[in-house]
């Protein structure tokens, strides 16, 4: 069994394979995407982590109707369709749902686990916008407080080794990302973009260590097959606010229209896997530093320019001849962003870059198939 | 060699006929509700214009485009309209640079190269403002007979009013308003047209309008759109003598080209 099986076959039985770790006394940790909750926290406490990550099915949004205003982000409105009608049933097999709060658009997901599932045990912690010593102090202390939260919760003590044993096996996970990853800067690719995102959104909700072994598998199968995409197909890096298990319309009609992505950065649906913490010396500050201070959130953070020579800086690297920039609809921050920021790009890197937008919604795939077509052959000249 | 171009678009199909490199004939006809029988009786119709038996099994290689350009069963190969209309306009006036296509669902802005290829593009949201639908409601409440007849009296207008909302529904609400307030019908049409304009010039801000500029869709049969259109951008809009068919050309023009490579 390839490893893109081994991981479907797994996630097939994941559920069960909770219900019965939940009869020996393991608590699920459901957290919310973004990136900032570090998972080592959960596994050092001998609880599961899983993130909620699913989206892109119109039918849950108009469930999510009734709790949450329209004009919110249709991926954050998912999430509480998901929450109240009980479509995803990773939602009713957690015991304590944590969210890190980094905008509006998750406040609400929020609000909406404490005022419409007050049966449900959540922990919320914010996450600045600035990167300084104050903000990293303010993250640092909130998960300082996680820490004491899921150790009251389960009755386990976060041990300093327990801690650093979970740091180690997060920092394995991360590491074959970016292998893998950089496996994508060949001239002729042997990973798929979809392949790849798969593997995120199945870690997500694997358990860590048989995900390990199947993104070992993975790397050994890429190596010995034959390039999948020639040289000569556009390559595309793949930025935005949000790529969720279930929407995969862009990458299907880049697909169909020959191009290859090389590169994804997004806020939520991308496990952040560049930076590894560190395992010396105060483990919570490390957690800290590189969960929030290191990593370049796609979130634009303050400085924005962090983000946007970061976003040059890969597409270089990875050969990109085109940016696809795909923001949901009502992320405002995205959409501020992404004015300006093509202009920049031509300037400075030399390529085009396409503004794709979502809300989810079925006719939406006509236009962007048109767009997606047509970047495509700007590309090619 | 003949070979067809069928664009089927949310308002009316076109279908281009080339042979050997000339066109031969084309026509134009609403879409109405069955996709396929429009692009079918409209590429049978071009056929017959051009003196030959209408069947598309005459045609030796044929490309569709629009928005409906998957549902064309005879076609052998689907091309997006933005690049057949860069093709199209290429094709016609080989000095445009630059590009407003205003249909009936849509509006798209077109930077092309020199060899008509495409250097950027834009296209509008889900919205109809900017659009053919816009103006058609607003001929509707504003009783005049088409789309087309409201240019001719928009530039009647000494002092066009101006129409501040952007979403069609709410730019209804304040015609009627405004109709109510007295407001002269023509200066109501020309603010309508100048709506319109602005609306596609926002759309198309980050790119470089350069000369020759060129205005397509059936939209751009309205010569109050073009004025409001030249007034915005600053720049005189060169309009083809069919504008309506410079997508189904390019898309003839594509499937000439695939036959030649083969």
């Amino acid at each position: 069994m390839n490893a893109l099986a081994r991981l479907d076959s797994h996630l097939k039985s994941r559920l069960e394979d909770l219900s019965k770790a939940k009869e020996h006394g393991h608590k699920i940790i459901g957290y919310a995407a973004g990136g900032f909750l570090p998972e080592e926290l959960v596994l050092a406490c001998g609880a599961i982590p899983l993130c909620f990550i699913q989206a892109g099915d119109n039918a849950v949004l108009r469930n999510s109707a009734a709790y949450v205003c329209r004009w919110f982000d249709p991926f954050w409105r998912s999430q509480v369709g998901y929450l109240t009608s009980g479509k995803d049933p990773y939602y009713n097999i957690v015991d304590l749902i944590v969210v890190p709060i980094t905008d509006n658009h998750v406040r609400a997901f929020s609000n909406a686990v404490g005022f419409y599932t007050p049966e449900m045990r959540s922990f919320v912690f914010g996450v600045p916008h600035v990167k300084d010593k104050v903000a990293l102090e303010y993250y640092r202390k909130g998960i300082g407080r996680l820490r004491k939260e899921l150790e009251d919760f389960t009755g386990a003590e976060i041990t300093g080794s327990r801690l650093k044993q979970s740091i180690e096996l997060c920092n394995r996970e991360r590491e074959l990302f970016r292998n893998i990853s950089l496996m994508r800067k060949r001239r002729n690719v042997n990973v798929s973009g979809r392949d790849f995102v798969a593997l995120h959104h199945g870690s997500f909700l694997a358990d860590k260590e048989i995900m390990i072994d199947i993104l070992e598998q993975f790397i050994k199968e890429a190596d010995d097959d034959d390039p999948l995409f020639s040289g000569n197909a556009p390559r595309i890096l793949f930025t935005g606010s949000t790529l969720a298990r279930g929407d995969s319309k862009v990458m299907d009609i880049l697909s169909d229209n020959g191009g290859i992505i090389v590169m994804e950065e997004f806020a939520e649906g991308i496990r952040p896997y560049r930076n590894m913490v560190q395992v010396e010396g105060d483990l919570i500050a490390r957690l800290a530093e590189a969960y929030f201070m290191d990593r370049i959130c796609p979130g634009w953070f303050r400085p924005g320019t962090e983000r946007l020579d970061f976003l040059i800086e890969l597409a270089e690297e990875y050969r990109a001849s085109g940016v696809i920039w795909y923001q949901l609809l009502y992320r405002e921050s995205y959409k501020v962003e992404s004015y300006f920021f093509p202009g920049i790009l031509r300037k400075r890197a030399g390529i085009p870059m396409l503004v794709l937008e979502s809300e989810y919604d079925a006719m939406e795939t006509g236009p962007m198939k048109t767009r997606i077509e047509t970047f495509m052959e700007t590309i090619r000249g | 060699m003949l070979v067809a171009g069928v664009d089927v678009g949310a308002a009316t199909a076109k279908t281009v006929i080339l042979g050997d490199g000339r066109i031969l004939g084309h026509a134009v006809n609403p879409v109405g509700y069955d996709i396929k029988s429009a692009a079918d009786e409209t590429s049978r119709e071009a056929l017959r214009k051009a003196g030959l038996s209408p069947s598309t099994k005459n045609f030796d290689y044929v490309v569709s485009t629009g928005y409906a350009r998957e549902s064309i069963e005879f076609a052998d190969k689907t091309v997006s309209e933005i690049i057949c209309h860069a093709r199209g306009v290429h094709y016609l006036i080989p000095s445009a640079r630059f590009i407003i296509d205003m249909g009936g669902q849509d509006s798209k802005a077109i930077e092309i190269g020199e060899e008509g290829n495409i250097v950027d593009f834009v296209m509008n949201d889900k919205c109809a403002a900017g659009t053919g639908r816009f103006l058609e409601v607003m001929a509707h409440i504003l009783h005049v007979a088409s789309m087309d007849a409201m240019g001719p009296l928009a530039l009647g207008s000494k002092e066009p009013c101006p129409i501040s909302s952007t979403c069609t529904v709410f730019a209804e609400t304040e015609v009627v308003v405004l109709r109510a307030r007295g407001k002269d019908r023509k200066d109501l049409i020309a603010g309508v047209h100048k709506a319109v304009a602005s609306r596609v010039a926002v759309m198309a801000a980050n790119l470089a309008c350069r000369p020759v500029a060129v205005f397509t869709g059936g939209v751009a049969k309205n010569a109050g759109v073009k004025k409001y259109l030249e007034e915005e951008f600053k720049t005189e809009f060169l309009v083809p003598e069919e504008p309506q068919i410079t997508g189904a050309l390019g898309a003839a023009l594509i499937a000439q080209a695939q036959l030649l490579r083969k």
